[in-house]
């Protein structure tokens, strides 16, 4: 049985192709550029591709994130919240809370013993909580997106940031810049200053080991350090982390067809 | 005695100085950028006003610093808060007023007053850039409009477009995303200006909207922003091409009540 998952997010499009609820066949992702839609063909093609499985062999397709609404051939769709911690939960069983930071929300669900949502929060209302801040630094910073991690590693007095608002810090960091801070303890300060957000929320929703980062900013080693040192404790990172929402949705889709499967009479969708 | 007095405000963006006469009259004014240099800024903003006011340093009796960067007017005599400065300007300027709106380049404030220009309490943002010219400053750029243009533009929209987004980093992106959609950027300003007129409205609720109500500070000058909060509050608002230099008019003013021995 193989099912589909798409997140069509703020930022990025993911996709994962799962057999029988357990092994990945495939995971593809695609910026968005404010056109989700055309992002998730493309990524279905290239799940299709890499898996070499047809479009027909896909048995049931489940969607979440902003845009899950957006692809009329979907079976089903789920919240963002619910897909992201059971993508967690399957990467990490012993997952108690999930913190996902994304392009333009961060949100955090505590997960019970059976991987139920128990509680969550969210920030979707704030730049400053979310990657954007992320991307805007990298912007004027002038430091592409992806060396501002390893960059911030090399940190030996992260530089924090007064500010709570994204436009306020620009002029802050700025400022940084101009006093002649190293730019790795103004980026350390970047991810640190991100990482108090999320821990706000986390804590609103209390911190319970095992701890689970998704997301897009999961491949950030900057914030996986700022968070770690953020929470002061280990927190949970993998590389298919990065699809927990697309994978949870694709996990979400193999249970409801399995359960449609045995009750065929049951035409409640 | 010479009872020439000068107030410097020192905004976050720009710096204000006015010089006043004995008689309370404005004798020169001065607004310029604020850049790295503090200290030197303040100088210069006085220096302009007293050269506008055709005089020299050793005229002026008391000088007061006010605003965010008051601490590096070294060459006052006193330091008072803004939130007092804009108070006193807006009573002196419209003696009726009982509310102050200053909404400055980073942070809003309402300011509710008694009929002497004291402040009786106040709310205000300085956390978030939105609903500050901050907000106004990027969503101009956004649009490729220098922020002096957005205002007139706002005036002439036909149908204002909502912009949904809170936070100036997402009305950023909100903007351009309408500018895609092929929606007149008119309209969207005037979106814009109508966010800020609600954001304003919510702090002002929290002291309690009383008439009448005097607009001051770099916003005060967009007549984009002043037609908005009028709609918003249904009344209007006072404001004078002196708005902007309420914070420098109420510290010279403060200087001059110190000067002759007066509370202050």
């Amino acid at each position: 049985m193989i099912t589909g998952g798409l997140d069509l997010g703020a930022g990025t499009v993911k996709g994962v192709l799962l057999e029988d609820g357990r092994r990945i066949l495939a995971t593809a992702s695609l910026p968005s550029r404010g056109i989700p839609v055309q992002a998730a063909r493309q990524v279905v093609d290239e799940l299709g591709e890499t898996a070499n499985i047809a479009p027909a062999e896909v048995d049931y397709l489940c969607t979440t994130g902003f845009g899950r609404y957006m692809i009329p051939e979907r079976n089903l769709q789920v919240s963002d919240f619910t897909s992201s911690a059971r993508g967690a939960v399957f990467l990490f069983p012993k997952t108690h809370l999930v913190v996902d930071v994304g392009t333009q929300a961060s949100r955090t669900m505590s997960i019970s013993e059976t991987g139920k949502v128990l509680k969550f929060k969210m920030n979707e209302k704030c730049a400053a909580g979310a990657g954007r801040f992320v991307e805007r630094c990298s912007k004027y910073l002038q430091v592409p997106l992806e060396e501002m991690g390893p960059k911030a590693l090399a940190s030996q007095h992260p530089k924090l940031i007064s500010s709570v608002c994204a436009v306020l810090a620009e002029t802050e960091i700025i400022n940084n810049v101009a006093e002649g801070v190293p730019l790795s303890d103004i980026l350390m300060g970047v991810f640190l200053s991100l990482s108090q957000r999320a821990y706000s929320l986390m804590r609103y929703v209390g911190i319970q080991p095992e701890v689970t980062l998704v997301g897009g900013l999961v491949r950030d080693v900057g914030m996986v350090k700022a968070l770690r040192d953020t929470v002061g404790m280990e927190v949970n990172v993998a590389p298919d982390a990065y699809y927990a929402a697309a994978l949870g949705s694709a996990i979400l889709g193999h249970s409801r067809l399995l359960k449609l499967r045995e009750t065929p009479s049951d035409t409640g969708g | 005695m010479s009872g020439v007095v000068a107030g410097v405000d020192i905004g976050s963006t720009t710096a204000k100085c006015v010089v006043l006469g004995d008689d309370s009259r404005i004798l020169g004014k001065s607004l310029s950028v604020v850049g790295i240099d503090i200290v030197k800024d303040a100088e210069r903003a006085l220096e302009a006003a007293l050269a506008d006011a055709h005089l020299s340093r050793s005229d002026v009796a008391f000088i007061t610093g006010t605003g965010y960067g008051r601490y590096k007017v070294y060459f006052g005599q006193l330091v008072v808060t803004e939130i007092s400065c804009h108070a006193r300007g807006a009573s002196f300027l419209f003696p009726g007023t009982r509310l102050v709106v200053d909404i400055g380049g980073q942070d809003t404030k309402a300011i509710r007053i008694n009929e002497k220009g004291e402040v009786v309490d106040f709310a205000m943002n300085d956390k978030c850039a939105a609903g500050t010219g901050r907000f106004l400053d990027v969503c101009a750029n956004a649009l490729g409009y220098d922020v002096s243009e957005i205002g007139p533009l706002s005036l002439q929209a036909r149908r204002a477009v909502k912009v949904t987004s809170t936070c100036t980093v997402f009305a950023e992106s909100e903007v351009t995303s309408y500018v895609s959609r092929g929606k007149d950027p008119k309209d969207i300003l005037a979106g814009l200006h109508a966010s800020i007129a609600n954001r304003t409205l919510s702090l002002m609720q929290r002291v309690g909207v009383e008439p009448e109500i005097t607009f001051t500070g770099g916003v005060s000058q967009n007549q984009g922003m002043v037609r908005a909060l009028h709609q918003r509050l249904g009344a209007p608002v006072n404001v004078s091409p002196l708005s902007q230099y309420l914070g420098a008019l109420g510290a010279a003013l403060h200087g001059r009540e110190r000067l002759s021995g007066g509370a202050s």
